[in-house]
């Protein structure tokens, strides 16, 4: 059995439904990029996933557990970690506090403050500052390295490149190399199509809730791809 | 010489004032949630603190403070955990101001239907009377117990939201709710401690004051009314700012009094007022 195994999720929003009959895997150590326009129910299906978004239907999967029903905080503890959109960090918690936030889960690993630390160094220089005084980089870096700490076994990055500086998400990106290097699986969620591709090995694209095309990262036929974004 | 003692003994009474905010400020941070019932359960704490005093004569009546406080910190937590929590979630801000009212009734009614409307006081015999002499001037040894003793508490509640993992749960939950969840915490526990925390601290306040002045089962209105003075003249969300704001209210109250003894609170309400309209932010404006 995969990593994280989902089948026919129905995701609703309210009245609405976001996500319809989503079919998604990612194995062991695997890193996929999920694309799609603004809206195609990418946050949405993670949210379920992690049960921030609760009115969901269909099976899913972690590590062979049901946690089609289960609260946040407890799959939190089974290491299935988001990094979610728009980096929310806490405001009124130094960066070294916000890091730590990381370990309430309890989940022992490799990751640690030093080790954090030494995959973004600014961080170390930072730690006694709050969010609000670093740039939208070294945030995004914060959020990430906050549920590093929580030692993921698949780590859920929303929109990571979002704002940011050009410089700043080629950094971020390069750190990825280091995140797998522990076995840690990734999904990718992205508009930035291109970027999410180069780091991935498999790609799925939403379009309006519903799965529009999947295939390897580097072999998908960018037309066909441009179609299943877009829908024409 | 008889207004500085008026002052000292203002900012002796301004601690407990201190106290009593603390609590109503330790839930509004952390939850967003203005709980009216926080009177009612001081004046709760203080008629436990009597029952226990009358059944045993013999222990001191401030060491009634601790089974009190422990009670309390264990009451607050099933109030969170079984009313509180309901509506904590709800859009309409409306419901848990609603519903907290809602308690403060109840408790009202169920502590004159158990103790009666009869006036009550905390007596401690001797100390409440012993005073010090320093340099010509009376300071009573309660009320500087009183301050000695908020000041303490001001600190290791400080001490406790700024360097304990505990704390830094409790601050993360106040900044965002959802996203703790996301680091394994369950904000609805979280919730269930701060309130006894509140409580415990309310109990503090509650038994001191009833050692200063009498209380009936109607006393929690007032009570709270300080508590909520208190914390908007400090700043909302910040505790030394409640600490300040507690003496500012305290001195109003006694310089009011020596003008015009009749005038009870009046000058320590008329002082929130023209702060409000001067400096709404509060004293200390910054987050604690």
């Amino acid at each position: 059995m995969a990593l994280l195994e989902v089948s026919g999720l129905q995701v609703f929003y309210g009245d609405l439904q976001a996500v319809f009959d989503m079919d998604f895997t990612v194995g062991d150590g695997e890193a996929v990029a999920l694309v799609g326009a603004n809206g195609a129910g990418k946050s949405t299906f993670l949210k379920a996933l992690v049960g921030l978004n609760e009115e969901r239907k269909g099976a899913v999967y972690f590590d062979g557990i049901d946690i089609s029903r289960m609260p946040a905080e407890q799959v939190s503890r089974l290491g299935l970690i988001m990094v979610p959109e728009g980096r929310l960090l806490f405001d009124s918690l130094t960066i070294e506090e916000n890091l730590l936030m990381g370990t309430v889960n309890r989940r022992s690993g490799t990751w640690t403050l030093r080790r954090v630390f030494d995959l973004f160094p600014i961080l170390e220089e930072r730690r006694r500052m709050y969010p609000g005084q670093l740039s939208g980089g070294q945030q995004q870096m914060a959020a990430i390295g906050r549920a590093l700490m929580s030692n993921p076994r698949l780590l859920l990055c929303d929109e990571i490149s979002l704002g940011l500086a050009p410089v700043m998400v080629e950094q971020i990106y390069r750190s990825f190399a280091d995140i797998r290097r522990e076995g840690t699986a990734v999904v990718l969620v992205e508009q930035d199509v291109k970027r999410a591709l180069g780091a991935s090995e498999r790609v799925y694209c939403l379009l309006k809730g519903r799965v529009s095309l999947t295939g390897d990262a580097r072999e998908t036929n960018p037309e066909r791809l441009t179609q299943a974004y877009f829908g024409t | 010489m008889i207004w500085v003692e008026t002052l000292i003994n203002g900012a002796l009474l301004g601690g407990l004032y201190g106290l009593l905010g603390i609590g109503l400020a330790l839930v509004f941070g952390v939850m967003r949630v203005v709980n009216i019932a926080h009177g009612e359960f001081m004046v709760l704490s203080a008629f436990f603190a009597v029952l226990l005093a009358a059944m045993f004569p013999s222990v001191p009546p401030l060491l009634m403070l601790i089974p009190v406080i422990a009670v309390s910190f264990v009451v607050g937590w099933a109030y969170q955990a079984v009313i509180v929590n309901r509506v904590i979630k709800s859009p309409d801000p409306l419901a848990p101001l609603l519903l907290t009212f809602g308690v403060s009734v109840i408790l009202r009614n169920v502590m004159v239907e158990i103790f009666g409307a009869d006036v009550r006081s905390l007596q401690v015999g001797e100390l409440s009377r012993a005073s010090l002499e320093i340099a010509g001037l009376s300071i009573g040894i309660m009320p500087l117990l009183t301050l000695v003793l908020a000041a303490l508490l001001f600190m290791v509640l400080q001490l406790i939201l700024r360097r304990t993992e505990f704390g830094r749960i409790v601050r993360a939950t106040a900044d965002r709710a959802d996203i703790v969840r996301l680091s394994g915490v369950k904000p609805d526990r979280i919730y269930n401690y701060v309130m006894g925390l509140s409580l415990a601290l309310g109990a503090i306040g509650g038994v001191l004051l009833a050692v200063r002045s009498s209380f009936t089962p109607f006393s929690g209105a007032e009570r709270l009314l300080i508590a909520f003075e208190v914390i908007v003249l400090g700043g909302l969300g910040s505790f030394w700012g409640a600490l300040l704001g507690g003496i500012a209210l305290g001195m109003a109250q006694l310089i009011g009094l020596k003008i015009d003894p009749n005038a009870g609170l009046l000058y320590a309400h008329l002082l929130f007022f023209c702060m409000l309209l001067i400096r709404p932010s509060g004293l200390v404006s910054s987050k604690a």
